[in-house]
């Protein structure tokens, strides 16, 4: 296929879409059909056809919609109307409610078991409304596992323009001018970081996706991965044009079959239709991409340890410099970027690095998509401007509390991050300002809390994942985790002493300061951002004893 | 090579480029401690030890893996840097069964001498007195878990230095071990080609030869080297 072909077809897809008159999105993302929702789109399949409904009416799988413990979801388009918690029993009902009457059924719909009165097109809930979705964009809509889908949706035309408008150089800039930052954690500006690995002379460079997502409670590269994995594919083609590699790897952690599955059929789709491989579009770029799984480390996900991964090597990490920009995969100059920072070039490069720049904060652009989850009334995944406050995400788009509760603290960043109090429930989400908090952004977790937690348990907690998870190749991370949560959990039994608390302090400092990778120089985040807000819970348990 | 010109606890050097600050340092008098790293295989920077402080960067950057750069500004034995080493120190005593008195490496063991160099007078965290291992399955020699610090050299020498790569390591975190093989007894390693390289590489008293008792042990780590220098040299 050349680039006419290309814009051929996806006339011809969108086409194909328009002769229906209704489309039926059923949600195929691992948390749907962990609660059932394959069976519920071959119930509906086979209903619409017994019906004789199949030329009216389409009926596709897609990737995650967002409200993930109300599923199984289905979606009705034009609409929007979303039905909650569907099994096999409702697919008559709702087939002919919604299609043959063209009336919605209210007892099912999305978040009738919250409102009073729920939305019969859902982007009038808060949930939605506040939600801006550009990495997560067409996810749902689409069905993942066809390529004709996400060209309707005018998929590889930026690769296209790309690769005939626009040289390497032009790219970068764009993509500098959209201040995108890296969505894997430390939030690296990505058009910088392009530029250096385009800087570097060599024959042979690498792009890498970062689909290791190991925090736990996260789920967003997942989402991504399984509900729209041509998005990262051109992404991921688009950065080798950029910095000039013709390899490319994804890196997918191995408790994702469904994502590995999904992305790996895309790969080969892509090939088939020549928008990967030998000449892409008929141009002079070629480009191809491997998965390698992750083995479920924790550390894996550090880049220098992904790499060692990727080599068939133990996954420790390496002292940087030389960073991958200069020394990566094999020693040459590799790009790493995270699996949602790839799912954010195609629309930059679609709608100008300008559009991009101009939502979120000025130092924080774009969206930041969330794993939200907790003590919360709607869990599951959502995509905000930056910049959104914490008070917005937990009590509009969540929902408010569970059990008319109290909030205490939310945590970001999972075991590499910290928590925030009530009392900052104001506080803009993005890099800086959860920084100044003593949290971080990190990858988009987001765990909700209300007043039964104890802080002390949420700190041990995070610091024996570190403490497991720790590759044990340097001596602060290994020894210091261990030292670290033994005196957690003893101040948690309510047998620590005042001279625990202060060697615990000095320890945290030591192993933030003197680990080698991000996993050790982070690990004491959630204990001092929870000695920072909550002192006096660690105190209460020291009084008792006799000290 | 072209010569530049750095700062190290205010001495102003004329250096080669490409050189590391360990070597520097080692090259001008300045003292680094270290442990990881050995003369004549690759650095991992695994040990902490060597950490210095560089102007204009926020962290900590281990010596042995760094290169020099123009007008770079060094600090090796800053307050910090001392209160950290002696911490490392501490946490390596903790972390095994390090019982000098009746160790083979008694008196000639690095990690002994580190120390009495960080003036080490207590340990002040709770020692974890893990159940360790000790192989002799071996005909000539042992592998005691309880003396071992995770430095890898003996992983490095045995694969970089006798290509034999019978060393490797197993597990995450404090439980990490290194192990024959495919973790099988030392013994029956069908990798391992006995040239006893690994027990000079060991700095403490974890890896020796089994006709010795307390005290005996003999460590040449600077052999490694030396071999490697002939090895460069064509000989
Ligand atoms: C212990 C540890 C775990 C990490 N896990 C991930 C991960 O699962 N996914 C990810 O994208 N980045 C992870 N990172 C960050 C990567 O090292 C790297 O910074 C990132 O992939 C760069 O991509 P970005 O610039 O697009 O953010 C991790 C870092 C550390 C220290
Ligand atoms: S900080 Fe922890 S995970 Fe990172 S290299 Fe050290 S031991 Fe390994
Ligand atoms: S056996 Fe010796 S050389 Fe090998 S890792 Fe342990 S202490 Fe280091
Ligand atoms: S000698 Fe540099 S880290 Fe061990």
């Amino acid at each position: 296929m050349n680039r006419n072909d290309l814009k051929v077809i996806s006339e011809k897809a969108k086409e194909k879409h328009k002769k229906y008159k209704h489309k039926i999105c059923v949600c195929c993302g691992a948390g749907c059909i962990s609660s059932g929702s394959e069976g519920v789109l071959l119930k509906l399949q086979k209903e619409i056809v017994e019906r004789g409904l199949q030329n009216e009416v389409e009926v596709i799988p897609t990737g995650c919609m967002g409200p993930c413990n109300q599923g199984p979801l289905v979606k009705y388009l034009p609409e929007n109307t979303i039905y909650q918690k569907v099994d096999c029993e409702n697919i008559s009902q709702i087939v002919q409610s919604q299609i043959v009457e063209k009336k919605p059924i209210e007892d099912l719909l999305l978040f009738s078991d919250f409102h009073p009165k729920p939305f019969i097109n859902a982007h009038d809930d808060p949930f939605f409304k506040k939600q801006l979705k550009i990495a997560l964009k067409d996810c749902g809509d689409i069905n993942p596992e066809e390529v004709e889908d996400y060209l309707a949706y005018d998929g590889y035309l930026a690769l296209g323009k790309v690769l005939f408008q626009m040289s390497p150089e032009d790219v970068i800039a764009e993509i500098k001018h959209s201040r995108l930052r890296g969505r894997g954690g430390a939030g690296f500006p990505t058009g910088l970081k392009w530029e250096t690995v385009y800087k570097y002379v060599s024959e042979e460079k690498y792009v890498i996706c970062n689909g290791d997502e190991g925090d736990p409670g996260a789920f967003m590269d997942r989402s991504v991965l399984e509900g729209n994995p041509h998005r990262v594919i051109e992404g991921m083609a688009i950065a080798g044009y950029a910095v000039g590699a013709n390899k490319g790897f994804a890196y997918i952690r191995g408790e994702y079959p469904l994502a590995i599955k999904r992305f790996e059929q895309a790969i080969k789709q892509a090939k088939k239709n020549g928008l990967l491989g030998n000449k892409i579009l008929g141009s002079e770029f070629s480009f191809d991409i491997e998965v390698r799984i992750g083995a479920g480390a924790f550390v894996c996900g550090e880049e220098t340890a992904l790499i060692a991964s990727i080599e068939g090597k133990r996954g420790t990490p390496k002292p940087r410099p030389p960073f991958p920009a200069e020394s990566g995969l094999r020693g040459k100059p590799t790009l790493i970027n995270n699996v949602e920072t790839f799912a954010s070039i195609v629309p930059i490069l679609n709608n100008g690095g300008e559009w991009y720049s101009e939502i979120g904060t000025p130092k924080s652009a774009g969206t930041k998509v969330f794993a939200l989850a907790g003590k919360i009334n709607y869990s599951g995944l959502i995509e905000v401007p930056m910049g959104t406050s914490l008070r917005e995400i937990v009590f509009e788009l969540g929902g408010g509390i569970q059990g008319g509760g109290e909030f205490k603290a939310a945590q970001t960043g999972g075991p590499s991050g910290g928590c925030i109090p009530a009392k900052h429930l104001d506080v803009k989400m993005d890099y800086e300002s959860l920084m100044s908090l003593g949290s971080i952004m990190g990858s988009g977790g987001l765990i909700v809390m209300d007043e039964k937690s104890d802080m002390v348990d949420v700190a041990r907690y995070f610091m024996e994942f570190c403490m497991d998870e720790s590759c044990g190749k340097c001596v602060p991370c290994r020894v210091g985790t261990k030292m670290m949560h033994d005196l957690l959990q003893k101040i948690y039994d309510g047998k620590g002493t005042s001279i625990d608390l202060e060697r615990l302090e000095e320890l945290a400092i030591y192993v933030k300061e003197t680990s080698l990778c991000g996993l050790g120089a982070s690990a004491p985040n959630p204990l001092q951002s929870t000695l920072r807000h909550f002192r006096e819970e660690y105190e209460s348990k020291i009084e008792q004893d006799i000290d | 090579m072209q010569n530049i010109t750095i700062y190290i606890d205010d001495k102003k050097l004329e250096v080669e480029s490409g050189k590391t600050i360990l070597e520097v340092c080692r090259n001008n008098n300045i003292e680094i401690l270290t442990m990881c790293h050995l003369e004549g295989v690759l650095d991992v920077g695994a040990c902490r030890l060597c950490l210095v402080e560089i102007e204009g960067v926020n962290k900590l950057l281990s010596a042995c893996t760094t290169k020099v750069a123009a007008n770079m500004v060094i600090r090796t034995s800053t307050e910090r840097i001392k209160r950290y080493q002696r911490i490392t120190t501490e946490l390596l005593f903790a972390e095994r069964n390090h019982m000098c008195s009746v160790c083979v490496a008694n008196g000639k063991c690095e990690l002994q001498n580190l120390g009495y160099k960080v003036e080490m007078d207590s340990i002040r965290y709770p020692r974890l007195f893990p159940q360790c291992e000790v192989d002799t399955s071996h005909s000539w020699y042992v592998l005691d878990h309880n003396r071992c610090i995770m430095c890898t050299r003996c992983v490095r020498v045995c694969s970089e230095v006798e290509g034999a790569f019978n060393w490797s390591v197993k597990n995450r975190g404090y439980q990490v071990r290194i192990i024959s093989d495919f973790n099988t007894p030392w013994g029956e390693s069908t990798t391992c080609t006995s040239c006893g390289k690994c027990l000079h590489a060991c700095p403490t008293g974890a890896l020796w030869p089994k006709a010795i008792v307390q005290g005996q042990l003999d460590k040449k780590p600077e052999i490694i080297e030396e071999l490697m220098a002939k090895r460069k040299m064509g000989l």
